[in-house]
């Protein structure tokens, strides 16, 4: 009798253990890329990068006619709101241009005080726009998808991500032309902290709902509801003095506070690229 | 000729699951102004991988578990492991109440979805939580599970036009 050529004629004894075990295995695989990216494993970040880098410009080309529809809604907007819109931005420039003055005047003694006191200064930053084109705001983590067009090769995980209430987040992984960005509010997130008026310290940390944390604070610490705090540049990773949140709740126990974004003003965000880190050779001769 | 056609037709049949579940999954990731949405990104992953899982197990298995939770992890920016290990257990529930079970008819099935993504989000629940050295916002979980119980019907719907649209496992091919 001629013999079939098959690999497997039947399910045979390997093949039943195999299967059986084939589950198991795969879960103990996702629970090793659990534990691998708590100790962050260069290898884990460049399967992420690699997912990014298919999923992003899918998800950007399925955003695309949302995007077109919401160009057309808000341009109609503005066109029927223009002449409101004109007066009130009539009214701002007015006070705006007391305040110029005013500001011109502190600015050169600033300079003064500054020159005096030999004091030096943050260096300068320079700033990217991005385009929002997803946003992930649930139970599970807070974070936004931004498309950075040729901008992406200048981008650094860690950067921060500002809008025009203050900050928004930090860069996370960068893949290509896109960029994924934790929000202050993951619970993954961590921010050194002043409050603007006070200048006590803490950490602000997020915990994927709009009520933050502020753990460390100093023991007379004084901070009061509506207090805002801002970035307070300890470690490097931020610039410091952007506005991060309000407080909400200064009790005896617990500090909470809200960011001063809204999820839904998200379109355009701004990078910060601040670099005064240094370099590894630089970090071992201070050492 | 003939094996290879099978297998190229083997091969495909185990991807339209896989493809269908991020097709419709892009179209969640449109933005809208509510905030309603950001609890409903993940649906179509929980209620694609239940319905191929206990339907159609011929055409899905742990791999196409395992790499859609690896694409859920990146895109809503969870740890690397976590929607893995998530959707392997919706995976493995599934499998095993439809081999108890009736899940041919439809409101069965729907019962049996609600236990299954019960557990699974429990299980997603307390992994993320101690991930995290921190409890989650129960709240924020509760919603996503009502939501997604509730929106099994719809995404069923489409799921089954795939079905019969895309895969007639037995007419074109044997089982390999």
């Amino acid at each position: 009798m001629k013999r079939q050529r098959v690999l497997f004629l039947k399910e045979n004894y390997v093949l039943r253990v195999l299967k059986s075990f084939f589950l198991a295995g795969l879960f103990i695989i996702a629970l090793l890329l659990i534990l691998v990216h708590k100790i962050d494993i260069s290898i884990v970040s460049g399967v992420s990068k690699g997912v990014m880098y298919i999923s992003s410009p899918l998800i950007h080309i399925a955003t695309l006619p949302a995007e077109g529809l919401s160009y057309g809604y808000k341009k109609i907007a503005e066109i029927m709101y223009i002449y409101e819109e004109n007066e009130r931005l009539r009214q701002e420039n007015s006070e705006l241009y007391l305040l110029k003055e005013r500001m011109r005047a502190l600015q050169t003694e600033n300079r003064i005080f500054k020159k005096l006191l030999h004091h030096i200064d943050v260096p300068q930053t320079i700033s990217y726009t991005a385009r929002v084109i997803a946003e992930n705001d649930n139970a599970y983590s807070n974070s936004l998808l931004l498309y950075l067009g040729n901008a992406g090769d200048f981008i650094k995980s860690g950067y921060a991500v500002v809008n025009s209430s203050g900050l928004i987040g930090r860069i996370d992984i960068v893949s290509g032309k896109y960029a994924r960005v934790t929000l202050i509010t993951d619970i993954n997130s961590k921010i050194p902290v002043v409050s603007q008026k006070s200048r006590d310290r803490g950490i602000l940390i997020g915990n994927n709902t709009r009520n933050m944390n502020l753990i460390f604070p100093p023991l007379m610490a004084e901070f009061h509801k509506n207090d805002i705090l801002v970035t307070s540049g300890s470690g490097g990773g931020l610039p410091p003095d952007i506005p991060v949140a309000k407080i909400k709740r200064a009790g005896v126990d617990t500090i909470t506070a809200t960011p001063l974004f809204s999820p839904s003003e998200l379109e355009i965000v701004k990078i910060i690229a601040y670099d005064v880190m240094p370099d590894k050779e630089t970090a071992k001769e201070l050492e | 000729m003939a094996e290879t056609k099978n297998f190229c037709a083997a091969i495909a049949t185990y991807t339209i699951p896989p493809i269908s579940i991020i097709l419709i999954d892009l179209l969640f990731y449109i933005p809208r102004s509510s905030d309603i949405w950001n609890f409903i990104r993940l649906v179509p992953f929980y209620t694609g991988i239940y319905f191929w899982s206990s339907q159609r197990s011929d055409a899905f298995n742990g791999i196409s578990a395992f790499l859609l939770g690896t694409i859920a992890d990146v895109m809503s920016a969870n740890p690397l492991g976590i929607n893995i290990m998530t959707f392997l257990c919706l995976y493995f529930l599934a499998s095993r109440l439809s081999a108890y079970f009736n899940v041919k008819r439809f409101s069965y099935s729907w019962l049996l979805f609600a236990l299954a993504i019960t557990l699974t989000m429990l299980f997603k629940f307390l992994i993320t939580s101690i991930f995290n050295r921190m409890w989650i916002p129960i709240n924020a979980a509760l919603l996503e599970l009502l939501l997604t119980i509730t929106l099994y019907p719809l995404l069923a719907r489409y799921y089954i036009w795939v079905e019969r649209r895309y895969i007639h496992l037995e007419d074109r091919y044997e089982k390999i």
